[in-house]
């Protein structure tokens, strides 16, 4: 109960590794008792509600790669985890190439948190309501991560398990996004409805991209996913086939978004009812997809 | 708890302090360097009323471990002004009325100083967008929002 | 215009002086209680608070935490048998025999480190029999809930306030007035409505904090964010059963109180573990969530409106019934439930007024003073019933108002008459900056725009001899030393006073300093810095002190001159003879006297002025009927309007513009009175849109800044204006009266109408959040 919370942070130790071998190794020999963390900005709120524990915390910042933010045409994006939101969003090569996603990060609490807040945090996290998720997912990201196999990858699809629960495993460190080279000519934005006008947690979110797809039927293939709507980041796919498959037109924009409306499952809490979120996807997401539409049919 | 021994340079001065691992910057900045005018408004990164400089970029420093800042260059609002008598924008809140009981006016000034360095001349939108972090319970903000509006002039 | 008539007052009064502690504000320089330093003697307190809303404690277990290595004391109800409380003593410091809100104190920890006072918390045991709580204010006044304070009967009361023995109603007030059953048959219109006003809370951003050490001798000092150090000294000092000069307390700078640092809340609990560590501070610093759960909160409020006027569009009868969610314990919230039944007609003229305004019990946390005391909570409903009265008789809600508002010489709903006010002129200019006549198109198809108005009035809401003192000490360079009791918590008040010191002697406003901190050894007593009476009733004890010192300069040059005193001056620090053209400046002569001729000695001496100021003409109000001649000492009155947007896709309400006008008597610094009526703008608008102490079982749902929204910068308005109308007040400085609460006084209904200006639509109570709006709409099919 929120009533003990902590006056400040409870006791543990801090300790830097210098590489992500020693990184892996230390966090799987104290398993349980470990933790990394990067801005620090959900687990250090989680500790002082005594909602986790760790007797070490393990600074991952540091290590090799980590502050990396790097384009090439052909391969797309590297992010490195250490990265704070507010770099990706003052970066040129984001802001021409992926600028939804500097879109999303420019959503996230205030300047001041951006500065320690990261991507791969948000998603390590895997808040429902991570202002990122959409975005990292219709860029179809990858994370790469060392763990105490070694190096692997996974992608973003099928990472996130429930809420707060990835397939993360003990030793793991994610240490880079990598986000592929987006198809021409796509098109994206994200809508976010909070209690204040910036700045809160999303009541809900819509994250919604499209790009010429000559494959599909409409000519178009689009992506549509949605904040703390679900336990998990929740993609729309009756409403993502039904647009690949539908002549693009008011209407049938208007039923993607009951699709959607219709298929996520919200819960009633402090910030939001049911009722209230399914309207929200309804009007956002048919919004949303109006807006990146306009822009597409040129 | 460990302990470790780190060098910060505070408002231009090299200072070397023990700190527990647990102590974030807030503190180590209120209670071993005795530099109070950071303030303690939530210590969960919501108020901004804790926000200082590191390397010039403004963070909430309630949400810092001071164990993390070795090496690093902390600005607080005692070091705002620099060689100067005052920063043009602890001159323009005080004129324009932007200050009341001023218990989040050192956040606000530190996020404001370091809004000005990355944009010299911003917007309305922007300086309310990058201001949105530090809350204000009395001034309403508009007369904050034209102090930094009056600094950018300045 | 004829009626504002400002007093012309002498420099600097009516200046836009800077602040006097903007400088050590904006360099971080400024001391607030949690950052004086004791150094290591300094112990950290923890408090064990009930999870229960209502039990009894059956078992406290503590020998397990008093053993812990560097726990210095446990304290628990047992130490402490007295009462506490400012209008009704019904409050233990800590818990005896029965927990009555989720965070009431049960024990306290004082250790070596917070760390360790935490860990010292979860050694202590407790064994709690878990009873019904009361969860509304309603059933709280039936007769079938449990009785939350048994005892009601014998608590200590003021003679002002009248409890209900036997049920849990601490307050009845009553306005019985004209024949309001009567009246009903007479009305061409009767609108009947019930409100419901949330919780609410005052989120300063500097949460409450106090420090507090007992010395060998006894001797006390408490060092706290305060706004009410006096009455601290003396409420504390009574229940832990010490006289008040032994108690000592020192009140460095507030960051923010809107009422929530008045009276006693923690302060008492710092104080009390205090008594158990001799000779070491003792530091209780509220956690941000202890400031959600367990500081003071705005009671909540059920209304019950019936309202009706004639064809023409006079109010003809109210008869209202409030029944106030007063918490756990209402020894501050009587007074609220007073003050609401007093003002319950409105800022208008009405014959047939009956009025029960009734404070309750309930296992809610503790309703305390939040700026406007009652009066936002109850012109929340007030004045969307007259919106809707002025519309069933077809007439302009502006030009309603114009017709029944307050003028000088209205009969008031107390029987007392009103003295000159400026209402109609604020309504006037009000209408006139918002474009009341001018209708906007919405700024695109999604929205829909529309304009509302609401009136307010309020008096400071204090006991009938609330008093104020003061004293000005001059310096050797002829500068000047104030002292005050009241205390700046944002509003300007050490500004304002040394404004009205520097006119009133006759000296620059550069030349006066405010003795601070307010110190209760060193400081003349002050009733509390609440009511927004400090300009006026700490004002006039200035002034008076000012006055003192300036008779006693003026007579001893007056006879080393042999001259009257009618033919000298104080002007910019030198005493000048208007007749032999003499000047002499105060420098020396004020401490050191001035000489006699031939070396026959000296005459006057060091100056010290003083000056206090009570209202000695309130009379109290019939027990009854609620009559009386003079309720209270004078009233604010104002209006306010905005003009807003519906987003028809989301619900969300975007406040375009805000106009707010109101009479203040005399603007000693103008500039602050309008960032008064800005900042109370913003926090009404917060608390009209955002705010809401969601309470479930009377569990907190949302105690922190991630749930409890309160406005940012991007939320408030691009466009306020603040205008000024001064009908001087008759007792008041130069004319003037308070301001700081009434600003926020008329923002929640005034945006209620802007809505159904705009949609149509009017809701039960605030907060009109996004959601309430968007549903409400779908509801009413107006969107699909």
């Amino acid at each position: 109960m929120a009533i003990n919370t902590h006056p400040t942070l409870p006791e543990f130790d801090y300790f830097r590794p210098e590489t992500l071998i020693e990184a892996s190794d230390f966090l799987v020999h104290h398993a349980t008792d470990a933790r990394p963390f990067l801005g620090g900005t959900d687990v250090f709120v989680r500790m002082r509600d005594g909602l986790l524990s760790p007797k070490f915390l393990v600074d991952v910042k540091s290590l090799p790669g980590m502050n990396d933010l790097r384009f090439d045409p052909l391969s797309g994006l590297i992010i490195g985890a250490a990265v704070n939101m507010n770099r990706v969003i003052a970066s040129s090569e984001v802001q021409q190439h992926y600028p939804l996603l500097a879109d999303a990060c420019r959503s996230v609490a205030s300047y001041q948190l951006r500065t320690r807040a990261t991507i791969i945090g948000n998603i390590c996290n895997a808040s429902p309501a991570g202002d990122t998720l959409g975005a990292s997912l219709a860029f179809e990201g990858v994370l790469h991560i060392h763990g105490s196999d070694g190096v692997r990858r996974e992608s973003l699809t099928d990472f996130f398990l429930g809420p707060g629960k990835t397939k993360l495993k003990t030793g793991d460190v994610a240490f880079a996004l990598h986000l592929p080279s987006p198809p021409p000519g796509s098109i994206g934005i994200y809508l976010k409805l909070g209690r204040n006008k910036l700045s809160d947690l999303s009541i809900v979110g819509v994250t919604a991209f499209g790009y010429p797809e000559p494959a599909a039927l409409s000519g178009y293939r689009f992506r549509l996913i949605l904040a703390s709507v679900a336990p998990v980041p929740f993609v729309a796919k009756e409403a993502e086939a039904y647009l690949s498959n539908t002549p693009i037109t008011s209407d049938s924009i208007y039923a993607a978004a009951c699709l959607a409306a219709e298929a996520c499952t919200p819960i009633d809490d402090v910030r939001g009812s049911v009722r209230y979120r399914k309207q929200m996807v309804k009007n956002l997401a048919a919004r949303a997809l109006s807006e990146i539409w306009e822009k597409l049919k040129k | 708890m460990a302990f470790h021994k780190i060098n910060v340079i505070v408002n231009g001065k090299d200072e070397q302090v023990m700190v527990s691992s647990n102590m974030t910057l807030m503190r180590m900045l209120r209670e071993c360097l005795a530099l109070t005018g950071t303030k303690n408004g939530c210590s969960a990164g919501e108020c901004g009323s804790c926000t200082v400089l590191i390397n010039g970029e403004p963070v909430n420093s309630c949400m810092v471990l001071a164990a993390e800042c070795d090496g690093a260059e902390i600005v607080t609002v005692e070091g705002l002004a620099g060689d100067k008598q005052l920063d043009p924008i602890q001159e323009t809140i005080i004129e324009a009325g932007g200050v009341q009981c001023g218990f989040c006016t050192p956040g606000i000034l530190i996020s404001s100083r370091a809004l000005l360095n990355r944009n010299p001349n911003p917007s309305e939108d922007e300086i309310r967008e990058a201001l949105v972090g530090n809350l204000c319970r009395c001034t309403g903000y508009l007369r904050i929002i034209e102090s930094v509006k009056a600094a950018a002039r300045r | 215009m004829a009626e504002s008539d400002p007093i012309n007052a002498p420099s600097p009064v009516g200046e836009n002086k800077p602040r006097i502690d903007g400088r050590e504000k904006v360099t971080g320089a400024a001391i607030f209680a949690d950052d004086l330093q004791f150094g290591n003697a300094l112990l950290y307190a923890r408090i064990k608070r009930s999870p229960h809303p209502h039990a009894l404690i059956k078992r406290l277990d503590i020998s397990k935490a008093r053993a812990l290595p560097g726990v210095k004391a446990v304290v628990t109800g047992e130490d402490f048998t007295g009462y506490i409380g400012l209008y009704l003593q019904d409050r233990y410091i800590f818990c005896r025999d029965r927990v009555r809100y989720v965070g009431d104190p049960v024990a306290g920890v004082a250790a070596i480190s917070d760390e360790i006072a935490y860990q010292a918390l979860e050694l202590i045991d407790v064994e709690y029999e878990v009873l019904e709580p009361v969860l509304d204010p309603e059933f709280g006044a039936s007769s079938q809930a449990l009785l939350l304070h048994p005892d009601l009967g014998k608590y200590v009361v003021a003679n002002f306030i009248f409890p209900k023995e036997g049920t849990n109603v601490s307050n009845h007030f009553k306005i019985r007035r004209g024949d309001v059953d009567g009246a009903w048959d007479k009305c061409a219109a009767v609108i009947e409505r019930k409100y419901r006003i949330p919780h609410i809370q005052h989120v300063p951003i500097e949460p409450h904090v106090a420090i507090a050490k007992m010395d060998e001798a006894g001797e006390i000092t408490l060092w706290a964010s305060s706004q009410s150090p006096f009455a601290q000294r003396n409420l504390i000092a009574q229940a832990i059963g010490v006289l008040p000069g032994k108690l000592r307390v020192i009140a460095p700078l507030v960051g923010g109180g809107f009422g929530g640092k008045a009276g006693v809340s923690m302060e008492a609990l710092a104080v009390a573990i205090a008594t158990k560590v001799k000779g070491r501070p003792v530091k209780l610093l509220l956690t941000r969530e202890e400031e959600f759960y367990t500081a003071f909160v705005r009671q909540g409020l059920v209304a019950y409106f019936k309202m009706g006027c004639d064809e023409k569009g006079h109010l003809m009868a109210m008869e209202n019934k409030f029944y106030w969610d007063g918490g756990a314990y209402t020894e501050y919230g009587v007074n609220i439930t007073r003050a609401a039944g007093y003002s319950s007609s409105g800022p208008y003229e009405v014959p047939n007024v009956k009025t029960d305004s009734y404070c309750v019990y309930t296992n809610h946390p503790v309703g305390g003073p939040m700026r406007g005391f009652g009066m936002p909570e109850m012109h929340a409903g007030l004045e969307q019933c007259i919106d809707e009265l002025a519309q069933q008789i077809g007439m302009d809600a502006v030009e309603f108002r114009k017709i029944n508002c307050l003028k000088t010489g209205s009969t008031l709903v107390t029987g007392s008459k009103m003295h000159p006010t400026g209402l109609l002129q604020c309504i006037e200019k009000t209408a006139e900056a918002i474009g009341w006549d001018k209708k906007t198109p919405p700024s695109a198809p999604n929205k829909r725009r529309g304009k509302g108005l609401a009136l307010m009035w309020k008096a400071p809401a204090m006991p009938p001899n609330a008093g104020s003192s003061a004293w000005v000490e001059l310096v050797e360079d002829g500068t000047l030393n104030v002292g005050i009791g009241g205390q700046d918590i944002g509003q300007g008040v050490f500004t304002v006073a040394a404004q009205m010191a520097a006119a009133a002697l006759g000296v620059p406003y550069e030349s006066v300093r405010i003795a601070t901190p307010v110190d209760t050894r060193y400081s003349p007593y002050e009733w509390q810095t609440v009511a927004s009476r400090l300009t006026w009733s700490m004002g006039n004890a200035v002034v008076n002190a000012a006055r003192d010192a300036r008779q006693q300069i003026l007579t001893t040059v007056a006879e080393a001159w042999e001259e009257s005193l009618e033919d000298l001056d104080i002007v910019d620090g030198v005493v000048i003879s208007y007749k032999s053209e003499k000047e002499i400046p105060l420098k020396n002569l004020v401490i050191y006297g001035l000489p006699k001729p031939d070396g026959q000695g000296w005459r006057g001496g060091p100056v010290v002025g003083r000056g206090n100021f009570m209202p000695t003409y309130i009379t109290g109000l019939d027990k009854e009927t609620g009559q009386g001649e003079q309720a209270v000492v004078h009233y604010t009155t104002g209006a306010q309007a905005v003009e807003l947007e519906v987003d028809l896709d989301t619900g969300r309400i975007e406040i375009l513009r805000g106009v707010s006008t109101y009479d203040v008597g005399k603007a000693i610094n103008p500039e602050f009175v309008k960032a008064q009526m800005d900042g109370g703008f913003v926090q009404g608008m917060s608390s009209a849109l955002f705010e809401n102490l969601q309470l479930s079982n009377g569990v907190v749902q949302n105690p922190s800044f991630v749930d409890y929204r309160i406005a940012t910068t991007t939320d408030a308005p691009k466009d306020l204006q603040s205008f000024i109308v001064e009908v001087p007040q008759d007792d008041g400085p130069w004319g003037a009266r308070g301001i700081g609460e009434h600003s926020m006084v008329p923002t929640i209904p005034a945006i209620a109408n802007a809505i159904y200006n705009a949609i149509g639509i009017r809701f039960e109570g605030p907060p009109f959040t996004a959601e309430k709006v968007y549903l409400a709409m779908l509801d009413a099919g107006m969107i699909k």
